[in-house]
């Protein structure tokens, strides 16, 4: 592990019953860096950045968030929830309450800041994601493309060092998608170590340090964006790649 | 260019859903109210030839019968049974319904469980009280008490009692079980029980105002709230402290006192007036409310005629009640206090009477600690002694908890099972504790979907409390039936039960309803 790894996978296995939906990962992320995931549906991509913030348990292999191993002691799994922010394709904002207080929930109960200094801050990620005047209203009042975008706050709220975006564009019309894209891309400018699974090509290609191909559980290819969408190695990528373009 | 608009004329009236709508309304209306007209006057008819007048006059009259138990067992007259009925009734329901939400919440949350046992066992409760028939499960209870052992009076040594379950963790004489029921030690009320009470209602408010501030405080940042910690605390304390500070209250007494006068001694007609002033009042207000929020930033909305018709029967309704108010005097004076009720002076000015008599007593404690006791030569319990649970009344309470509660326990599984998966994974990603998660985001929402079912099942209990009668549990059908064995007024009575189940249902489900409404989702 060098020393600016933030994040470090050794031989990450997990199982589904029978299934093996991770087939030994091994990847190292440096801080500031932007990772790009692509791979075909069920190839294990969602699967694994939900084991970084413990959503999903691997079974065997290693997981270092920050220096602390992810195991089953609680504090570990406290400690780095509280450094890794994520974003779902589904958004999951807590419908009963307002977007203030979808934002202020967790720094308040888990960071014990006060109302006012959380509101504040609140206030100030509302307005780096362009919805400020939206503030008092509730989840099911908003467009998805904003809804996404509260999300987005709400994850940077915890003043994470790693943020994890779970497909935060597919569930979106597409005249919204560019909105989220923009406020994701402002973080990545920001210099925030951001994993992105997502089906955006544009995105990886313009955004992205580094790009990983995902297929059957393994981590099949791996390069910067110029290498991987001009000179790709692998049968399996060029295929997909082929497919999607 | 401009085509010329054509003008619609006017439909012929029966095809204008304007007038068809009036018209169906009206004659909707004028028929219920034939059919029920009818339906009156043909069993007073018919009740006439059997020389049986409906006539209300048992309410007034003594009864000649005594009631199994309620806050009087000789009561002086039909209505003051039948009140006997209504409390009893109450009695069940109300600790009933706080007894199944407790029970049903944990079998609904163990139903839930990891635990393959507790699961399990949960499930097996369900599947068996949810199938069999209630009334089957109340006489089987009825059953269960009556099969228990009498009391032995040990008259051999020194006569005292032996109690069945009282041997090893309580003393001897503490608790009874017999074919009579229950009996327990009680904190039994004595006459400084209202002050109390009324010490406890400003202690009522006075934990409303520290569970404010403390939430005040945490939302400053200044403190953990620990709210509920801190008003269940003043509750305590107020508790304790109007034990021996509970005479302070009867300052109250002259104060009712004063308000039960102003009720007797101001002229009839001043109340008339009011009356038929809040009426008036009430439709204007009602109108007012549905003009305001069919209001259109443009101006007044366009009315429908479902509106129309609705502001209409308001206005109706309340110019009705209006001139009933200033035209019968006696309704409003048995209302007040300076008539009666079927014979009875309960109105407002006996009811303020009451609670300063009660208020301006000045007594010792406002409970005494009673045992119970064996009472004659049958074994029965004393009745002013200890706090005794008799054979029909456990036999009910039982089975209506165990069987409603199975059903709330079925709608709380559904309402957790219900909040969707990303709620609890978006909670876990921003570094929320289980019990934090638990508290703050999927019960929040469980409850939302729960309470409509649950309410339901409040209103089933409520209702299902009449099959007490399987076990002459004496609530208002079994007080009413033997009423009316006795006089043969069968439709006040039945007009009497309805009446009664009626006004409990919508009470409850407008409590439900309203609380409902407020936890909605906003949503565009």
């Amino acid at each position: 592990m060098t020393d600016q790894a933030i994040i470090d996978c050794r031989g990450v296995k997990k199982w589904f019953g029978d299934f093996q939906a991770l087939r030994g990962v091994d990847l190292e992320v440096t801080k500031g860096e932007v990772v790009v995931i692509i791979g075909p549906s069920g190839s294990g991509k969602s699967t694994f950045i939900r084991c970084i913030n413990r959503l999903e348990v691997h079974q065997e292999g290693q997981i270092f968030v920050d220096g602390i191993e992810l195991t089953n002691d609680v504090r570990n799994i406290e400690a780095i929830r509280k450094d890794v922010g994520m974003v779902f394709q589904s958004f999951n904002l807590f419908p009963h309450l307002t977007i203030m207080q979808n934002i202020t929930l967790a720094p308040i109960w888990v960071k014990k800041q006060s109302k006012s200094e959380a509101e504040a801050y609140g206030r100030e990620l509302l307005e780096r994601v362009g919805i400020p005047e939206q503030a008092d209203k509730y989840p099911g009042q908003l467009s998805g493309g904003q809804q996404q975008r509260v999300a987005i706050a709400r994850a940077l709220a915890m003043k994470p060092q790693i943020m994890l975006f779970d497909e935060p564009t597919s569930a979106l019309d597409p005249e919204m998608v560019k909105e989220v894209l923009d406020a994701m891309k402002e973080l990545a400018k920001e210099g925030m170590t951001m994993i992105v699974v997502t089906h955006e090509m544009g995105f990886a290609r313009e955004v992205a340090d580094r790009v990983l191909f995902f297929d059957y559980g393994q981590l099949v290819e791996a390069g910067t964006p110029e290498h991987f969408f001009t000179n790709p190695q692998h049968d399996r990528t060029k295929l997909f790649l082929s497919q999607i373009l | 260019m401009t085509t010329a608009i054509q003008r619609p004329t006017r439909p012929p009236f029966y095809r204008d859903v304007t007038v068809l709508k009036w018209v169906f309304q009206i004659v909707f209306l004028i028929g219920i109210v034939t059919v029920f007209w009818l339906l009156g006057s043909f069993s007073i008819a018919n009740l006439a030839k059997q020389n049986l007048a409906v006539s209300w006059d048992f309410m007034a009259r003594p009864v000649g019968f005594q009631v199994a138990e309620g806050f009087t067992t000789l009561p002086e007259s039909g209505f003051q049974a039948l009140l006997v009925g209504i409390t009893n009734m109450l009695r069940v329901t109300i600790s009933g319904i706080l007894a199944a939400t407790i029970l049903g919440v944990i079998i609904g949350v163990s139903r839930l469980s990891h635990n393959w046992l507790v699961n399990k066992l949960a499930t097996v409760y369900i599947e068996t009280i949810r199938n069999i028939p209630l009334l089957v499960q109340i006489v089987f209870w009825g059953i269960v008490v009556s099969i228990i052992p009498d009391i032995v009076v040990d008259e051999t040594s020194d006569g005292s009692l032996k109690s069945l379950f009282g041997l090893r963790l309580l003393p001897e004489g503490w608790i009874f079980a017999s074919p009579k029921g229950f009996a327990m030690p009680w904190l039994v009320p004595t006459d400084g029980r209202w002050q109390w009470v009324g010490f406890m209602i400003v202690g009522a408010v006075a934990a409303l105002y520290a569970y404010r501030w403390r939430i005040r405080l945490q939302e400053a940042g200044t403190a953990e709230a620990r709210a509920f910690l801190w008003s269940g605390g003043v509750l305590v304390a107020f508790a304790i402290v109007g034990t021996f500070a509970h005479p302070v209250m009867g300052i109250f007494g002259p104060v009712f006192g004063f308000v039960a006068a102003f009720f007797q001694n101001t002229p009839i007609i001043i109340f008339q007036i009011v009356l038929a002033g809040l009426a008036v009042g009430g439709a204007y207000y009602i109108i007012k409310k549905r003009l305001d929020e069919l209001r259109t930033p443009a101006g007044l909305g366009k009315l429908t005629d479902d509106d129309w018709f609705r502001l209409a029967m308001a206005a109706v309704v309340a110019s009705g009640l209006a001139l009933f108010f200033l035209l019968q005097s006696g309704p409003v004076k048995a209302i007040v206090g300076q008539g009666t009720i079927f014979g009875q002076e309960i109105g407002l000015s006996q009811l303020f009477t009451g609670l300063e008599s009660r208020f301006s007593f000045v007594s010792g404690a406002p409970f005494d600690f009673s045992l119970p006791a064996i009472d004659g030569r049958f074994n029965n319990y004393a009745a002013d002694a200890g706090h005794v649970i008799t054979r029909a009344y456990f036999a009910l309470w039982i089975g209506v908890v165990l069987y409603t509660a199975a059903f709330i326990g079925e709608a709380v599984r559904a309402g957790v099972l219900a909040v969707p998966k990303g709620q609890t994974e978006a909670g876990f990603a921003v570094g929320l504790r289980r019990s934090q998660l638990l508290r703050m985001i999927v019960l929040p929402q469980a409850f939302r979907i729960i309470l409509p079912p649950v309410g339901n099942q409040y209103l089933n209990l409520a209702k299902n409390t009449s099959l007490g009668i399987a076990v002459a549990y004496p609530d208002i059908v079994q007080v009413g039936q033997t009423i009316f064995n006795q006089t043969g007024q069968t439709i006040p009575i039945v007009i009497s039960w309805m009446a009664w189940y009626s006004f409990v249902s919508l009470t409850l489900s407008a409590i439900v309803n309203r609380w409902n409404k407020k936890l909605k989702l906003v949503e565009r």
